[in-house]
């Protein structure tokens, strides 16, 4: 099965997990992201991700200026955004866990 | 790949997504290309030898594609010229021309820079003016960056690596440094030769020299050097093209000067023969074995002597100065001390070469068969 369909559904949470304990730009979550496992995400997906995620207020940014290259922008995650993690990630145990208890079934 | 390539493709890449962009509002786009900008110059710092950002990111097109679709925004909606919202004159414009003409005079003016230095006034008040109008967009320089013109020479000047112009252009890349240090040791050279003739043209030249130094790795990362490199290296380059016009020059008129001595007669001013007994002559006609009037160079005629003595008539009266008369003026200190001594060189015509028999004409007038012409 092709992951970075499902991955499609859950890119907001995932983000939103990562940036939980720290914030970070968009490479650096790009990274946390991959080293979790998540091998097939794409950049502009993340990219695009953060972006949605802060317009719909639930991400904050600040830029922190580089030595070289362009400066970098931080996004930390604000209460609001604790409250959708909190909710989308019971959603998600509890899809999960159905569909494990289907799967158990089906194997 | 190495980091003034990569910088020149992230630049191309971010050009490509921020017109993929054109049609979401500009402050969002703006938000959008602040996290982009930091991410693609960090892949492109990290890209091997023959990879490109297409091979890591897709097209801009594509990158800015996915983006749009995970960032909820609509789809691509034509807009038409927007990239084009510059007016045709706009003061980035005007400033790359001015820039550009700048550079371009300089190179070519600049190889009379020993003779005038003075031509480079108006260069430098191109510069001055094109630095103003586009002062206020700091060290990146965006929206001069950004013409049509000068993305195309962008893209011509990040020709990929696999074809032979591209590798000529990754080669001269490799020697940037050494123009560097070059360009300053030339600039450091016109200053030097200048000094004697115009000590302001040396302060410039020389203060251009250590800034160009200064400049050259600078300009890759604030473009504001670009105002002082690109003018220094036109003025160095105009220094290479103008020592090799000196050596060719010095280098002919030796050749001249050796197989053709008899020109350098017509540099004389006046000629005084004087006899074996040390007694200047007067009227006497010159000519050379063609029976051809050797003719002096003529300066201050004498009033009321036209129509003229012939040419060759030797020694030519000359305005005595004090006077106002006009007079046969001998050399002063010329006169030969014996019968065999040619007139000494160190008299009035001082640059008179030493007129002995030897290299004289041998026959005179007289045996020859011309008459002397009027």
């Amino acid at each position: 099965m092709d992951t970075s369909q499902l991955l499609k559904g859950v890119l907001d949470l995932a983000v939103l997990a990562v940036l939980r304990k720290e914030d970070g730009y968009g490479y650096d979550v790009l990274r946390r992201l991959r080293s979790g496992g998540l091998n097939d995400v794409g950049d502009a997906s993340v990219y695009g991700t953060l972006r949605r995620l802060y317009n719909a207020g639930l991400l904050t940014s600040y830029v922190v200026p580089s030595e070289e290259g362009p400066h970098r922008k931080y996004y930390s995650i604000n209460e609001p955004g604790r409250e959708r993690l909190a909710e989308s990630g019971k959603t998600w145990r509890s899809f999960a866990s159905t569909l494990n208890g289907l799967l158990g079934e089906v194997a | 790949m190495n980091t003034q390539q990569s910088r020149l493709g992230a630049e191309h890449y971010l050009a490509g997504m921020r017109a993929a962009l054109a049609d979401l509002p500009a402050s969002e786009v703006a938000e959008i290309m602040e996290d982009v900008e930091a991410h693609v110059t960090e892949v492109a710092a990290e890209l091997g030898e023959d990879e490109t950002l297409e091979q890591r990111l897709g097209t801009p097109e594509a990158y800015a594609q996915e983006l749009r679709t995970a960032a909820g925004y609509p789809a691509r909606t034509e807009v038409i010229a927007k990239p084009n919202k510059l007016p045709a004159l706009s003061k980035p414009r005007i400033a790359a021309w001015l820039l550009g003409g700048a550079t371009a005079f300089t190179l070519i003016a600049g190889t009379a820079l020993l003779r005038e230095a003075g031509v480079l006034l108006l260069p430098a008040a191109a510069l001055a003016i094109s630095y103003v109008l586009v002062r206020e967009h700091g060290p990146e320089q965006r929206p001069m960056m950004q013409l049509p013109e000068v993305l195309k020479l962008g893209e011509l000047l990040n020709q990929p690596a696999e074809t032979p112009a591209g590798r000529a252009i990754a080669y001269l890349r490799s020697l940037q440094p050494a123009w560097w240090l070059l360009r300053t040791v030339l600039l450091v050279v016109a200053a030097v030769l200048l000094t004697s003739r115009d000590l302001f043209a040396f302060l410039i030249i020389a203060a251009l020299a250590a800034l160009a130094f200064y400049a050259g790795p600078k300009s890759k990362t604030d473009r504001r050097w670009l105002w002082i490199t690109l003018p220094a290296s036109a003025l160095a380059a105009a220094t290479i093209l103008q020592m090799i016009d000196v050596a060719a020059d010095s280098m002919n008129y030796g050749r001249a000067s050796n197989s053709y001595p008899v020109q350098v007669t017509e540099q004389y001013e006046n000629i005084y023969p004087f006899d074996s007994n040390g007694k200047l002559l007067e009227g006497v006609l010159l000519f050379d074995q063609d029976g051809n009037a050797i003719n002096a160079q003529r300066d201050y005629p004498c009033p009321g002597t036209e129509p003229m003595i012939p040419n060759n008539k030797y020694p030519r009266p000359k305005i005595d100065r004090s006077t106002g008369e006009c007079l046969t003026i001998p050399p002063s200190a010329a006169v030969p001390p014996s019968a065999s001594s040619p007139p000494s060189v160190s008299g009035t015509p001082s640059s008179a070469p030493p007129t002995s028999g030897s290299s004289a004409p041998s026959s005179p007038p007289a045996s020859a068969s011309p008459s002397p012409s009027k």
